[in-house]
């Protein structure tokens, strides 16, 4: 049937073209680089060194565990206002629970990130048998959970003891990247299993899905389980970067991820981008906050530069975008 | 009366969130003997009412699928606007009302503006905006430690949140004038037409003559409108504006919504369910102050009994 | 007495009150092609969701035969291709081909290098080759995602294949590569069902037909002739299918196109009078679309000039339009995504662009609206209990009469009809050519689009067919037939290709 063979577009070409959120987050994140270094050069006159590049991924660490927590969820065409207030029990729980033994550091960790994972299907299952909108069921479980940590820790306080905090969050040597690219590379697996494929899948449209037989509620339940166990991990991160525990530090996360996860080029209307483009939001989110403060903005205003800075990105990231699919 | 039960679901919902808000109050009165005093349901009101107003705004961007989280904001620069605009006299009262209104509007006008033309998603866009407006608010005022920052509300403006007429509190006026207003606007106006019409499919209401761009930063302006009221009328609760003051109406006005049985996904439920959410809500709270419960059991209880609500009328129908 | 692969027995199905299914009976044997045929709303598509295991019948039984429960129970062995097409729009034609059954590396892990290497492999098994397995899913014409989807299913080798109406976005060529590879099945003994609104297609494939009409099945046969199948498919007799035409006006014209270009076309020349019916024909994609849309300024037009009633009229969007008096009925690509609001009643989808007219101060008059609604209601005779029922509710025929109402009551003179009979059936088809000819009797100027060059043959007084976004031929009423029009828009289809490439 087929007398005419289309013109092909090169394998490139197909690349660029289903990669252009990744390919924009990537730029962004070196031209941050780039700026950040430029900043630090012209402040201190002197390159960033070790101290400067371990202190500003530790501050990235539980940023990048909450946006590629969030991602997950962003990606099955939903939405987690409820991570910050896992950030904020996991956080606590720390606090109050870790005893300087590996076996106490262990455990608890583990057992942290269980509840994460409970309060994970708590909304995974909400959202999947309760059929309820995935924004109003984290609006509750969110405060749910932010009144548990207040009850695990109601003063900010308790200890983290400096072997965990070496261990997650080294403060001599950047060597927190190590988790990065793990959480990269089970990622990349995780995308090559049946779960990962019905993860976009029910992105992309829902109802196909269905009929295309995939499980969409066992689905949508892995995703919200990971997510809470990531936001678990964030909070363990969060509490060993400050060796100690405050139940409300992580609220701001919630809205911090969905920026970081937008510029890392994840579309909020589900089934499109990746956990790699997630961490390089979150980065870039960092690098934001740092270049900032290297400018000598005056605080007050760092919030305004970073509202301008996320309409801009997603703003020229769209026209580019735009351009790049429409020329290819 | 068969044809109004197999017909309107959505009213059915508005009707679920009103009995909702009197059985809560019932129940309070249960725990809290005189918590049905008339003064006592009034004060609940009166306070309800704040969330109602942004409410009212989130019920219209909301109902185009859309949502507002620069709530928190946007109210609290506008309750700094009054206060440093009219320095608590009440000569300059008028002047800095519009003032602070017109505010609201012109920063809503942006957001729709960047949701209709610059095709940013709302959530992307509101919590841009919503990070600028705390930025320059925070900024401009040196974190609200400039002079005219300590001002009080003019007297005019207390006495709108305070005061009373006819013997019902002027705030309960007020409010009452916004939900016949936007109920009005809603079902009988070409414009709700318009607004339900692109809340259902937005590229059936542009083929049909809709001026979708149009309607939609009209009804993000409305909704900066109504969040500038409520800074005010918050300035004038108050008495001062405070850092920070805007923080809770942003989640309490997306769960009034949603508990009023409006759809998160557009196009379906009235503003007088939006309304009944949001004493709902605020009878909630009260109760759980009346029980003297610890912060944190209040909370939790707070979400649990949210979901609770949801689930019992709130669900999605299958597709 | 055969076993049959599957059956249905007395089996009924209601949606929300609505009755889709009553006592319906269906058996398909192995080996056969069973065509389904029935009006729209029949119960056609909810038999096959029972069948497919996608939906469960509120009462009765489904019997899987031997073959079939033997691979595990409903799911396995039955494949269907769903009236919605389920292709996910941002993942590659190859992950979508392979879904559910890719090939898995030795870790376990799914080798996503490999699916293209694979899908491309097996697309030219069923002898495509002009589908690249990298492109998304939303970046192929409609009918290569038919395609695709077609492909997917009959990759899985079902022994039961379900189709509803797999053809509605496929060219004759198309449809002749559909029908190979259901032949090929049958061959092997598969089972296949069939819906289409065409009859030719039912005849050259069927061996077997089943009528349907008000949700459950009123005959089946092995052959039957398309009058006595369409008396029974609407329950009447159908004297003829179209109207009489109107006398050609000779009016001054009330819509003129000069050097109108859009994105893909070159510069389309037009004019129609009142009264006229023209006909726009050709294969899909060659920019009817852009020109449809165009006059309705969505989007506008590059360049060129518009001129309504001799004026130039700039029209940028559908408001401008709608205040020319252009009105747009369409039935759209993907059904009900450009045309109807379905959650809301008939009255609000019916006077959506006229409520400037039925209000002051921006306030609704519900009085004259009541009265221009009902009015619409019985002139077109939608069936529908009341002017408060959500159009979600209503049959596909009568959703398309709101449509088309909407426009009516615009006082539009000009209506742009693009393509408003297709997927509608037998019984609304005829409803609505009579009124196409009332219309243009009443001096409405008809720009009518229709895939089905038949259609246009009967209805029109002359038709333009354009050919790769540009008009290449116009039959007069003297020369139209169905056959010219086909043959206009072929015609050098192959030796075209050739002269583009000679002359890059």
């Amino acid at each position: 049937m087929s007398e005419a063979v289309l013109t092909r577009r090169s394998r490139a070409s197909h690349v660029v073209g289903q990669n252009i959120g990744l390919i924009l987050a990537g730029s962004i994140l070196l031209l941050a680089i780039l700026v950040y270094i430029g900043v630090y050069l012209i402040q201190l006159h002197r390159l960033p060194g070790n101290f400067a590049v371990t202190s500003t991924v530790n501050s990235a660490m539980p940023l990048i565990f909450a946006t590629v927590g969030q991602s997950f969820v962003v990606l099955t065409k939903g939405i987690d206002l409820s991570v910050g207030g896992v950030v904020d029990l996991s956080n606590a729980m720390a606090a109050v629970t870790m005893r300087n033994s590996p076996g106490s550091m262990a455990l608890w960790s583990v057992a942290i990130l269980l509840v994460g994972a409970a309060c994970g299907l708590l909304n995974g299952l909400l959202v999947g048998l309760g059929r309820l909108q995935p924004i109003v069921v984290t609006l509750g479980t969110l405060s749910i959970f932010q009144g548990l940590a207040i009850r695990v820790l109601p003063q900010p306080g308790g200890a983290i003891p400096p072997g965990y905090t070496n261990l997650l969050v080294n403060p001599n040597h950047p060597y927190a990247l190590i988790y990065v690219a793990l959480l990269a590379l089970a990622w990349m697996g995780f995308r090559r299993t049946r779960p990962g494929v019905d993860l976009y899948a029910i992105g992309n449209d829902e109802a196909a899905s269905r009929s295309l037989r995939i499980n969409v509620l066992r689905t949508k339940i892995i995703a919200y389980v990971l997510d809470g166990v990531l936001g678990a991990a964030a909070g363990l991160l969060l509490a060993a970067n400050a060796t100690a525990g405050d139940a409300t530090t992580g609220n701001g996360y919630t809205l911090t991820s969905i920026v970081a996860a937008v510029l890392g080029g994840i579309s909020l209307f589900g089934g499109r981008g990746s956990a790699v483009g997630a961490i390089c939001g979150a980065f870039i989110t960092t690098l934001i906050v740092n270049i900032l403060f290297f400018s000598h903005v005056d605080p007050l205003f760092q919030s305004f530069y970073e509202g301008l800075f996320l309409l801009i990105a997603v703003v020229a990231g769209g026209v580019i975008g735009g351009t790049i699919r429409r020329r290819r | 009366m068969k044809r109004w039960l197999a017909l309107s679901q959505d009213w059915r919902r508005v009707g679920y969130a009103v009995i909702a808000a009197i059985l809560l109050f019932v129940l309070g009165q249960a725990v809290h003997p005189g918590f049905l005093r008339l003064n006592s349901v009034a004060t609940v009101l009166v306070i309800s009412s704040f969330v109602g107003l942004v409410a009212a705004g989130q019920c219209f961007v909301i109902l185009i699928g859309g949502i507002d989280l620069s709530v928190p904001w946007v109210l609290n620069a506008a309750a700094i606007m009054l206060t440093v605009t009219s320095l608590g006299q009440e000569g300059r009262a008028p002047w800095a009302i519009l003032v602070t209104l017109g505010l609201g509007v012109l920063i809503g006008a942006v957001n729709g503006f960047g949701v209709a033309f610059l095709g940013v998603p709302a959530v992307v866009m509101t919590l841009a905006m919503d990070g600028i407006m705390e930025g320059l608010t925070l900024g401009l005022t040196g974190g609200f430690t400039c002079g005219a920052c300590s001002s009080y509300a003019p007297p005019v403006v207390q006495a709108m949140a305070h005061g009373a007429s006819l013997g019902f509190p002027n705030a309960l006026w007020l409010w009452l004038a916004v939900i016949l207003l936007v109920s009005g606007a809603l079902t009988l106006t070409r414009f709700g037409r318009a607004t339900y019409a692109i809340g259902n499919n937005p590229l059936a209401a542009f083929l049909a003559g809709v001026s979708v761009p149009g309607i939609t930063i009209l009804l993000y302006a409305a909704s900066g409108f109504f969040s500038a009221l409520a800074g005010i009328m918050l300035v004038g609760f108050g008495g001062q504006a405070s850092l920070g003051m805007g923080e809770p109406y942003l989640f309490q006005s997306i769960a009034a919504v949603v508990i009023g049985g409006v759809s998160i996904l557009g196009g379906r439920g009235y503003y007088l369910g939006a309304a009944a959410g949001a004493v709902s809500l605020t009878v909630l709270v009260s109760v759980l102050l009346a029980l003297d419960m610890p912060d944190y059991f209040r909370s939790i209880l707070y979400g649990v009994v949210i979901l609770a609500l949801l689930l019992l009328y709130g669900r999605e129908e299958t597709g | 007495m055969i076993e049959a692969a599957i059956a249905a027995r007395e089996v009924s199905k209601a949606f929300g009150g609505v009755k889709a299914l009553t006592r319906a009976s269906f058996t398909l044997l192995p080996g056969e092609v069973h065509a389904l045929v029935g009006e729209n709303g029949a119960g056609k598509s909810t038999l096959i969701k029972i069948l497919g295991g996608r939906i469960v019948p509120d009462q009765g039984e489904i019997v899987l035969g031997g073959g079939i429960a033997a691979q595990g129970g409903s799911g396995r062995g039955i494949g269907t291709v769903f009236q919605e097409l389920t292709l996910l729009p941002y993942m590659t034609v190859a992950e979508n081909l392979l879904i559910g059954r890719e090939k898995r590396s030795r870790l376990g892990l799914i080798a996503r290098g490999e699916l293209p290497r694979i899908a491309e492999a097996e697309l030219a098994g069923l002898g495509i080759s002009h589908i690249d397995p990298r492109a998304l899913a939303s970046d192929i014409s409609l009918a290569e995602r038919q395609i695709v989807e077609i492909a997917r299913v009959i990759l899985t080798a079902p022994r039961v294949l379900l189709l509803d109406e797999p053809t509605s976005a496929l060219v004759e060529r198309e449809v002749a590569w559909l029908f190979d590879q259901i032949r090929q099945l049958r061959q092997a003994g598969a089972a296949v069902v069939f819906t289409s609104h065409r009859w030719n297609e039912i005849a050259s494939i069927a061996d077997r037909i089943t009528i349907f009409r008000n949700g459950t099945d009123v005959g089946t046969f092995t052959a039957i002739d398309e009058d006595e199948a369409i008396t029974l498919m609407t329950g009447r007799q159908m004297e003829t299918m179209f109207a009489p035409l109107p006398p050609e006006p000779s009016g001054e014209p009330v819509l003129e196109l000069k050097g109108a270009r859009a994105e893909g076309t070159e510069p389309l020349d037009l004019s129609l009078r009142a009264g006229e019916i023209l006909g726009i024909g050709g294969l899909a994609g060659h920019g009817h679309r852009a020109l449809f849309f165009g006059l309705f300024g969505a989007p506008a037009f590059l360049a060129g000039e518009i001129r309504v009633n001799g004026r130039p009229r700039r029209i940028a969007r559908p408001k401008d339009a709608i205040r020319a008096g252009i009105g747009l009925a369409l039935v759209p690509e993907d059904r009900k995504t450009e045309g109807l609001f379905l959650p809301l009643s008939v009255r609000d989808n019916l006077t959506l662009p006229i409520l400037n007219r039925l209000s002051r101060l921006g306030i609704i008059s519900f009085a004259a609206e009541q009265r221009v609604t009902g009015e619409m209601i019985s002139r077109l005779s939608v069936r529908t209990p009341h002017a408060r029922q959500p159009v979600g509710a209503l049959s596909g025929g009568n959703q398309q009469k709101v449509l088309l109402g909407r426009w009516l009551l615009t006082k539009a003179r000009i209506l742009l009809l693009y393509d408003v009979t297709r997927g509608v059936d037998v019984g609304t088809k005829h409803e609505i050519f009579s009124l196409i000819s009332r219309l243009a009797a009443e001096g409405f100027a008809i720009l009518l689009y229709s895939s089905d060059a038949e259609e246009l043959a009967h209805l029109c007084h002359r038709v333009v067919v354009m050919r790769r976004g540009a008009m290449v031929a116009e039959l007069p009423a003297a020369r139209l037939s169905a056959e010219a029009i086909v043959a206009a828009a072929m015609r050098e289809a192959g030796s075209e290709t050739a002269r583009r490439e000679a002359n890059v």
